[in-house]
């Protein structure tokens, strides 16, 4: 880097409006991390490099000045929109980055009734676009629990996943086009069409990049029909995973599609549904939506299934719908949970992960085991498969721990990164993906090489490719 | 069937306690209970409502701890007629007993007690006078309604609501034995709803009594009052400016508060605003904070959940300004302004201070 | 910081010189619920059946002030032993299994219905919600008969039913004082507490002695610490005591009978209001527009 910080900020300057240049000391400490960091955001103790600004970008023409700026001048740039990320993403690796932010550009260019699509800059939160669809009966199948916080833009950039994503797919299966723009100020434009055989998809080059390689300024997405009034909800408590693995495995393989398909583990049940669970029981939960025929069959079709276990124990549905519609996390349930967290000191950590139907199981038993063995001061280790496949199905391990004899700074060395490591290294040694939606970020980019193994040539090859100065969020997906 | 108002003189929220009792006495009975007691010899008038002159019929016991603030005491009571007893400060459980020494619990004919049926017992809103009114209803077999936000006399039964369900709903009940023993919901003060009353005119002390004697080892000793942490009372407001999330940040919510204060408003923030430090706690407006009731209540960014609503709910006038009109704070509002909030605010002092040099309004909370 | 159990190590004697009894409601998490589910309250009822239970707010206070009495007793050489109480059905079994883990010395539940009719179907509604009279009649006569409790701990008010009475009414049954909104507790002999509480006149402090109701409202603590798993295996041996009420001599169908405010129907409150959307070009126009029309003659009157 070539400029001093004050250089960065007059930089920036006399590209976007002055105002649009934020370099109040605050803000950057808050926007020199993300809920990686969050015991430590919580008890205001800050330990990364402070950017040098936060830019307000407000149109594409922006962004790509600002790009082009920071790409000649070598300064870290690091994509931001609705700021839920959990792995580090948004960290800044370096000192005296800048923090794009396109929570500005949020205005939802054009919703297509007729040709189910639906346009929007970055910066709309997913909340709104659902919101403005859902009045014309119209849903855009994704549901992911940051839904009231997150932006679309960043959804994208980190390959998101919604709660209905066993019959909606994930981000990658809703994205039609998108605009994006590369550190040296191009801007890709791919076009919205429903499929094409014309090389390989690029999209895909985009959708996952968590800002390591282009900063996405517009996606264009599927929208759906919405029936609420048809929802079926299925819910059976059982003893073991295993059978509730086997019981999700059957239905996907018969090929159903309930839009949610979901295990629980005895601990994870705990958590939800101790209200009509036994202590030691898990829960297995199914939605099927859609036209009422189609739901009404899978249901049915779901139904027939589980009762072919007899282990499984079908309890009132409206345990599962009560549960399902209070399930997104707005700004109230966040700050409640840091609350509870400054004052116990007991922290929650999550952990996804993904292998076919022949690891799973296995997965999910040795790295519980193995943390419940090598990690002290642990108050609860669960976890639940909540997005399953025609070959396999994720799990997303949910863990609480007591911060013992260690301040805020330390609670990623002392607990967390050593979770992650036993979670990341049992997975991998059964041939699963250590990531199955939270992007890599900086938490999991030490393992990205053996995640990938030889096709990391691919990967690293986009990198050099796109971004050869390295500029693109420095420490996300590529180690530093 | 007689009634007794029960104000706790040892305290110094005496006045406000009068001023809720006599606004609950106006306003606070139902409909019914005028036509019942209308069909009952002497009326709502012996029962405690409003004479035609406009003073309360009934009688007032004051309970004092200091001989020298007997004659203010008096003149807060919303009843013409007073009885006073000296008793010890923070003990309403020796209050009790005074009351039932009184007669409260029983048909009383001696001289120096309160005489006839007490069929109602009203206490004032806050801890005090719950504890009066249940630990009263304990001792006599009567029933309690604390926290009451309406009552309807009937000739045998109560009828009276509160807020249950942590807010989410009001209850209806129905108190079965006398003494109906009732303490009122807190939010009955003398706000824009309910115009401060006079009290009656003149007072007549029937009896003074002295109860501290027979001096027992007190339980609580070295009390000592602590400074409330916050100069302006939210609860008092009568203009309020609350920030909520979605002010954004802690700078923005800065700038609502400034705003607030060109305006002579009081600032209060939502639960996500102070739990993220932008205020401080004392700022909180809803459950487990202060529970308001403005003449007129700006609410900044907030998107209206059910905690804020319950502490902005009786305000008069709720102007909300959110860009969101999708957030349930559009149904909470008079009038709605779909646009940054912290833009519109500091447009809008700006527009008042300028009134306010013009010699306008001048409003001061 | 000692996160897990109390440290028994400083206990001068087996005996306890303050026996504390920590009372605690769990109730549907109301929060969870939709308008459409509070909207068909005027028709006959809320159904919280589906919801999950939290620890009502004000008892969660109460039930950590406990442990922080407990162990700053314990080094001022005063050894406090915590009891836990809950009137309810098998779902509060959950939290009494934490507070033993967390070092509570006996947990107990009074299931709320007359010896035998208790419902097995777990998550069913306790049908006490609006009988004050008779939870608090189970409590008081736990602390006198069971516990021998010297101080009775608990939130000040707890929903459905809100009545607010129940601290008072155990404290007239067990004939102690007792003091509300209490904020923070503090021992200073095996006799004597330090306690902080909301007068309706403001915040005080004073010095209790002798046997008293703590009535919980917004203490600053207002979370319930976390024991480990280890915490958790150590004292999975340790029985959840079952109570019926009969035993403590409480006639749940006779006391009920005996309830005198008795709950006749619920109402929605409705928030609404009209909501007129101002409109303008800027925000300089819609607060023109907002002053001019509404604000200038309201705030006349203010």
């Amino acid at each position: 880097m070539d400029l001093s910080r004050e250089g960065v900020v007059d930089g920036l300057q006399r590209i976007v409006e002055p105002g649009d240049v934020i370099t109040d000391e605050k803000i950057l400490i808050e926007s020199s991390v993300d809920n990686f960091r969050k015991l430590q955001n919580i008890f205001g103790v800050h330990t990364m490099p402070v950017p040098a600004a936060v830019v307000m970008a407000r149109s594409t023409e922006k962004v790509a000045a600002i790009l082009r700026f920071a790409d000649r001048h070598g300064i870290n740039v690091i994509p931001r929109t609705g700021g839920t990320a959990t792995e580090g993403g948004l960290e800044s690796a370096v000192p005296d980055s800048i923090v794009i932010d396109g929570s500005a550009m949020n205005e939802v260019v054009n919703i297509d009734a007729y040709n189910m699509q639906a346009t929007c800059q970055c910066g709309v939160p997913l909340q709104v676009l659902e919101d403005r669809v859902r009045e014309l009966g119209l849903t855009t199948g994704h549901s992911p629990q940051s839904k009231p916080v997150a932006h679309m833009g960043g959804l994208v950039a980190t390959r998101s996943i919604g709660q209905f994503s066993t019959l909606y797919g994930g981000i990658e299966d809703m994205v039609v086009g998108l605009e994006a723009v590369f550190p040296n100020g191009a801007v890709t434009r791919i076009k919205n069409v429903p499929r094409r055989a014309a090389g390989p998809d690029i999209r895909h080059v985009v959708i996952g990049n968590e800002g390591a390689l282009c900063f996405i300024t517009e996606v264009t997405v599927k929208l759906f029909p919405y029936f609420p009034e048809n929802n079926v909800f299925l819910g059976y408590t059982l003893k073991d995973m295993k059978t509730g693995f086997e019981a999700l495995r059957a239905v996907m393989v018969n090929g159903y599609k309930p839009s949610v398909a979901r295990v629980y583990d005895p601990g994870d049940a705990g958590l939800h549904f101790s209200h009509f669970v036994a202590d030691d029981d898990c829960v297995l939960l199914f939605m099927a939506e859609g036209p009422a025929g189609i739901a009404k069959a899978t249901a049915a079709g779901v139904e027939g299934i589980v009762a072919a276990f007899p282990e499984c124990t079908r309890v009132d549905s409206a345990y599962i719908e009560t549960w399902f519609n209070d399930l997104c996390w707005g700004p109230d349930k966040i700050t409640a949970e840091d609350e509870r967290i400054r004052q116990t000191r007991n922290v929650n950590r999550t952990t996804e992960i993904s292998a076919d139907w022949s690891s799973i199981n296995d997965i999910y038993q040795a790295a519980r085991a193995r943390i419940i063995e090598e990690i002290p001061d642990i108050t609860m280790m669960g976890g639940h498969s909540s997005h399953s496949y025609i070959n396999g199905t994720n799990m997303y391990f949910n863990y609480f721990f007591n911060v013992v004899d260690v301040g805020p700074a330390e609670e990623t060395t002392k607990y967390y990164l050593p979770i992650i490591s036993i979670i990341c290294e049992e997975t991998l040694k059964r041939g699963g993906s250590i990531v199955h939606h939270h992007g890599i970020g900086k938490a999991r980019a030490p393992w990205v090489k053996d995640e990938y193994g030889s096709s990391y040539y691919i990967l690293e090859t986009l990198k050099q490719a796109f971004d050869p100065d390295g500029i693109m969020n420095k420490g996300t997906i590529f180690p530093l | 069937m007689r009634f007794v108002v029960v104000l706790d003189g040892t305290v110094t929220t005496v006045a406000r306690q009068a001023r809720a009792l006599a606004a609950f006495l106006r306003d606070g009975l139902g409909d019914a209970s005028v036509e019942l007691a209308g069909v009952t010899e002497g009326g709502r008038g012996e029962l405690g409502g409003v004479t035609e002159r406009g003073e309360l019929a009934g009688e007032t016991l004051v309970f004092y701890a200091d001989d020298g603030d007997k004659r203010r005491l008096v003149d807060l009571a919303p009843t013409r007629d007073v009885r006073l007893v000296k008793t010890t400060a923070r003990r309403p459980d020796l209050m009790v007993d005074d009351l039932l020494a009184l007669g409260a619990g029983a048909h009383s004919t001696g001289p120096g007690t309160l005489g006839g049926e007490i069929a109602l017992i009203l206490t004032a809103g806050g801890a005090t006078g719950a504890e009066l009114a249940t630990r009263l209803a304990c001792r006599t077999g009567g029933a309690v309604l604390t926290d009451a936000l309406s009552i309807e006399v009937g000739p045998r039964e109560l009828r009276g609501r509160r807020t249950v369900y942590s807010s989410h709903l009001r209850g209806r009940f129905a108190l079965t034995t006398r003494p109906w023993c009732v303490s009122i919901d807190a939010s009955w003060n003398d706000g824009p709803r309910s115009p401060s009353l006079k009290p009656a005119l003149e007072h007549y002390v029937l009896s003074d009594t002295d109860e501290t004697g027979g001096a027992q080892a007190t339980p609580f000793e070295d009390i000592e009052l602590v400074a409330a942490p916050s100069t302006d009372d939210l609860a008092e407001s009568r203009f309020l400016v609350v920030a909520g999330y979605g002010a954004g940040s802690r700078e923005a919510t800065k700038r609502i508060a400034q705003a607030a204060r060109r305006m002579g408003a009081g600032f209060g923030a939502s639960r996500p605003v102070v739990m993220n430090a932008w205020a401080p706690l004392d700022r909180l407006i809803g459950v487990s904070g202060t529970r308001t009731a403005p003449v007129l209540c700006i609410v900044v960014g907030a998107s209206g959940a059910p905690a804020l609503s319950w502490g902005i709910e009786r305000a008069g006038f709720i102007v909300a300004i959110n860009p969101d009109d999708h957030a349930p704070i559009v149904r909470d509002s008079d009038a709605l302004l779909l646009d940054d909030g912290v833009a519109v605010i500091e447009e809008l002092a700006e527009i008042v201070a300028a009134q306010r040099e013009q010699g306008g309004a001048a409003p001061t909370a | 910081m000692g996160m897990g159990g109390l440290n028994t190590e400083a206990i001068p004697s087996q005996m306890s010189d303050l026996r504390v009894l920590a009372c605690f409601k769990a109730t549907p998490d109301f929060e969870a619920l939709r308008e459409a589910d509070w909207a068909t309250a005027a028709a006959g009822g809320v159904e919280t059946r589906y919801v999950r239970r939290v620890l009502n707010c004000f008892d969660e206070s109460a039930l950590e002030l406990a442990l922080r009495l407990s162990e700053t007793a314990a080094r001022r050489g005063v050894r406090a032993e915590l009891g836990a109480l809950s009137v309810g059905g098998r779902d509060v079994e959950p939290y009494l299994k934490t507070l033993v883990a967390l070092g509570y010395e006996r947990a107990t539940r009074v299931p709320p219905e007359a010896a035998g009719g208790e419902s097995e179907v777990a998550g069913g509604e306790s049908g006490l919600d609006f009988a004050p009279g008779v939870v608090a009649s189970i409590i008081a006569a736990y602390a006198q008969r069971v516990a021998h409790s010297d101080l009775v701990v608990l939130g000040w008010r707890s929903g459905p039913g809100d009545s607010g009475t129940v601290p008072f009414r155990v404290a007239e049954a067990l004939g102690w004082p007792c003091l509300t909104q209490v904020t923070e507790v503090e021992p200073l002999s095996d006799d004597r507490l330090r306690v902080a509480c909301v007068a309706d006149d403001g915040p005080l402090r004073l010095t209790l002695r002798g046997p008293c109701v703590l009535a919980v409202g917004n203490a600053v603590v207002s979370h319930l610490r976390v024991p480990t798993l280890k915490d958790r295996l150590a004292r999975r041996h340790r029985p959840i005591e079952v109570l019926a009420a009969a035993d403590l001599g409480v006639d749940i169908a006779a006391q009920r009978h005996r309830e005198t405010c008795l709950p006749t129907g619920f109402e929605t409150i409705d928030r609404s209001r009209r909501g007129v959307v101002i409109e303008g070009q800027s925000p300089h126009d819609k607060a023109q527009t907002l002053f001019d029309s509404r604000l200038r003659d309201i705030m006349e009157t203010l």
